[in-house]
C-alpha cells in the first residue's frame, strides 16, 4: 500500500515534481543546443540542469514516500532521462545528415 | 491566378471540404469560449442564470463544444493534406460531404437538446436522446453512433484514397491511428451498473481515446505541417513519427493506469499506473530536443509565420500542459489528495489548449494561405501582423492566467478539502467557501475574458489576413519527398 504526502509536504512534493519535469527538459534543450552549436558552456549548462532535475527526483522520491519498488521506479527516471537526449540527438543527426547542405529553405 | 483573396478555385476537393470543417470548428471554438465564460461567472456569482442556464449544463456545452471542435479540426486537417499526400483525388468526396453535413446538424440538434431539455429522471429513453450521463462523454446513444458511422466514411475515404493513390510513413500511420479513433470511441458507449466497471471503460475512452490516438493524429498531422511550413525532409519527419508514436504508445497504453488509482482496480496498478505515468513526459521531452534541433539547422526561416508560431506553441504547451502538470499530480501518492480537484481543470486547460488547439490553429493559417492563392504570411505583414501576434499573445496568455488561478484553487482544494477534512461532504463545501479559493475563481474568470478576447481578434485575423497581399510563399511539400 502507499503512503500518502504529508499536508505540510504539499507545495515541495508538487514543486519537486515539477521541477524534475523542467529540469530534464531544460536539460535536453540545452544538450541539443550546444551540440548543434558546438559550445561546451552550453554543455555545462545542460548538466547543471540534469543535476538539477536529479535533486528535485531525489527530493519528490524522500517526501513523496517512494520505498520499495518505488526506488527502481525513481532509478529508471533518473537513468532514462540521463540517457535519452543522447539517443535522441544521435537520431536527430542521423536523419538530418541525408539532408543537403545547399538546399537552405528560402524565405525571411 | 489571382492572389490576396479567398478563392476556393486554389483548393483540391479535400481542401475544399477541409475548409467546411475548419469553419464550423471556429465556431464551436467560439462557442466553447463563450459557455466556459458563462460557467466561470457561475463559480464567482452561483445565482448568475440560475434556472435559466445551470452550471451543470453550461458546463457540459463549454466541455462536449471542445471535444468536438477538436475533432472537426484534425478532420479538417487530415482531409486538407490528403489529396496532396496521396498524389490522387479523394475517394468517396460526395460521401465525405454528406458525413460533414450529417454530422453537423447532428451536433447542432445535440447542442439545442444540452440547452433545452437537460430535467427529469434518467432513463433508456434519455440515455438514447438527452444525455448518456457521462462526464465530458454526454451525448446522446443516437448521436455517439453517429460519430463512429461519420468516423466510419472519414476512415473510408483515408484509406481509400491512398490505397488508390500512394502511401507513405504517415499516410500508413495515419490510417492505422483512424482504426482505434473510430474502435476505440465504442469503450463509452455500452452501460454497466457497477460503478467500478463502467468507469473502466470510460477511462479507456478518456485516455486512450484522447491520449493516445489524438496524440499520434497530431504526430501526424504535424509531421505532414512541418514538411509544408519549413521545408523539413520527408525522411526526417517520418523517422520522428514512428519514435514518437512508438514512445506514446509505450507510456500511454500501461500509464492509462493511473487512472485507475481511486476506482477500486487491484492496488497493482498503483504500481504500474505510477511506473508508465512517470515514463509519459519522455516522448515531450523529445519533441523539445527535436524542435530546438530543427529550428537550429532550419534557422526558422518560413513564408508561414503565424503556422510555425502556433507549431512552436504546441510543441511546448504539449510539454508543459501534458508533461509537467500531468507528472506533478499523477503519483498516486500525491493523486490520492488532487484527483477530481480543480487541479484537473488546470491539467486539462492546459493539456487540451497546448496538445491539441494549438496545432489546429496552425493549420487554420496554413488553410488561409493557400485559400487566398498561396500567398505570403511571413514578415512584412501588413500592420506588422499586430492581429495574430495579438491572439497568439492573448490566447496564450489567458490560457497560462486560467491554468495558474485553477492550480491556486486545485492546491487549496487537496489541502482543506481532501488532507484536513478527509473528503467529506463538509469539507468539499469547506474548500469551496474558502477565500483562496473564490479569490483563484475570480481570476481564472479575468482570464477566460482574455482567452475570449484571443478567439475573438483570431477569427478577426483569419478573415483579414493577407487580404490584397500579392507575394507568393515559397513551395515546400512537393520538393519535399
Amino acid at each position: 500500500m502507499i503512503e500518502p504526502v504529508a499536508p505540510e509536504d504539499f507545495p515541495r512534493v508538487f514543486a519537486a515534481a515539477a521541477a524534475t519535469v523542467l529540469g530534464g527538459a531544460g536539460y535536453a534543450g540545452l544538450f541539443a543546443w550546444a551540440r548543434l552549436r558546438n559550445r561546451r558552456l552550453w554543455l555545462v549548462g545542460a548538466y547543471m540542469c540534469y543535476t538539477a532535475s536529479a535533486a528535485a527526483m531525489l527530493l519528490l522520491a524522500r517526501i513523496a514516500h517512494l520505498n520499495g519498488a518505488w526506488q527502481g521506479v525513481v532509478v529508471l527516471m533518473l537513468v532514462g532521462y540521463l540517457l535519452a537526449p543522447h539517443g535522441i540527438w544521435h537520431l536527430c543527426a542521423a536523419s538530418h545528415r541525408l539532408e543537403r547542405s545547399s538546399r537552405a529553405p528560402p524565405g525571411d | 491566378m489571382r492572389t490576396g483573396i479567398i478563392d476556393s478555385a486554389n483548393l483540391n476537393g479535400g481542401q475544399q471540404l477541409a475548409v467546411k470543417y475548419f469553419s464550423v470548428a471556429l465556431v464551436l471554438f467560439l462557442a466553447q469560449m463563450l459557455f466556459g465564460l458563462l460557467a466561470a461567472i457561475q463559480f464567482v456569482q452561483p445565482d448568475f442564470l440560475y434556472n435559466v442556464l445551470d452550471f451543470n449544463v453550461n458546463r457540459m456545452v463549454h466541455i462536449n463544444a471542445m471535444v468536438v471542435w477538436m475533432l472537426y479540426g484534425f478532420v479538417g486537417a487530415v482531409y486538407w493534406l490528403l489529396e496532396e499526400e496521396s498524389g490522387t483525388r479523394v475517394v468517396g468526396l460526395a460521401v465525405g460531404n454528406l458525413a460533414f453535413w450529417v454530422l453537423t446538424v447532428a451536433v447542432a440538434v445535440v447542442v439545442v437538446v444540452y440547452l433545452l431539455v437537460q430535467t427529469g429522471p434518467g432513463n433508456d429513453l434519455t440515455r438514447w436522446f438527452v444525455n448518456e450521463g457521462r462526464e465530458y462523454l454526454e451525448a446522446p446513444r443516437w448521436a455517439d453512433l453517429g460519430i463512429v458511422a461519420v468516423l466510419g466514411v472519414f476512415f473510408y475515404n483515408v484509406a481509400a484514397t491512398f490505397s488508390k493513390g500512394r502511401w507513405s510513413g504517415i499516410a500508413g500511420v495515419l490510417t492505422l491511428d483512424l482504426v482505434a479513433l473510430a474502435g476505440l470511441y465504442c469503450a463509452g458507449m455500452f452501460y454497466l451498473t457497477n460503478i467500478t466497471a463502467d468507469q473502466y471503460w470510460w477511462w479507456w475512452v478518456i485516455h486512450l481515446w484522447v491520449e493516445a490516438t489524438w496524440e499520434v493524429l497530431v504526430g501526424c498531422i504535424m509531421a505532414w505541417g512541418l514538411m509544408h511550413v519549413l521545408g523539413v525532409r520527408r525522411r526526417i519527419v517520418e523517422t520522428w513519427l514512428y519514435i514518437e508514436v512508438a514512445l506514446m504508445f509505450g507510456s500511454g497504453i500501461l500509464g492509462l493506469g493511473h487512472h485507475y488509482f481511486w476506482i477500486g482496480t487491484p492496488d497493482y496498478w498503483f504500481s504500474i499506473g505510477g511506473f508508465f505515468s512517470a515514463l509519459e513526459p519522455i516522448p515531450l521531452v523529445a519533441m523539445v530536443v527535436h524542435s530546438v534541433y530543427d529550428a537550429g539547422v532550419h534557422k526558422l526561416r518560413n513564408g508561414n509565420h503565424p503556422a510555425l508560431a502556433w507549431i512552436i506553441a504546441h510543441t511546448f504547451g504539449n510539454f508543459l500542459g501534458a508533461g509537467v502538470w500531468g507528472f506533478m499530480h499523477t503519483l498516486p501518492q500525491i493523486n490520492l489528495y488532487t484527483h477530481g480537484t480543480q487541479w484537473t481543470a488546470s491539467h486539462g486547460h492546459l493539456a487540451f489548449f497546448g496538445a491539441y488547439a494549438t496545432i489546429n490553429i496552425a493549420f487554420f493559417y496554413i488553410a488561409m494561405q493557400t485559400w487566398r492563392g498561396n500567398i505570403w504570411l511571413g514578415s512584412g505583414l501588413a500592420g506588422d501582423g499586430w492581429k495574430w501576434k495579438g491572439a497568439l499573445a492573448l490566447l496564450n496568455l489567458g490560457v497560462i492566467g486560467m491554468t495558474v488561478a485553477l492550480l491556486i484553487a486545485g492546491y487549496e482544494q487537496s489541502f482543506i478539502e481532501r488532507a484536513v477534512e478527509g473528503s467529506t461532504w463538509g469539507g468539499y463545501f469547506a474548500a469551496q467557501m474558502h477565500p483562496w479559493f473564490q479569490q483563484a475563481m475570480a481570476w481564472r474568470l479575468v482570464f477566460g475574458a482574455v482567452t475570449l478576447a484571443g478567439v475573438v481578434l483570431l477569427v478577426w485575423d483569419l478573415l483579414t489576413i493577407g487580404v490584397g497581399e500579392t507575394r507568393r510563399a515559397p513551395q515546400f511539400a512537393a520538393e519535399a519527398g
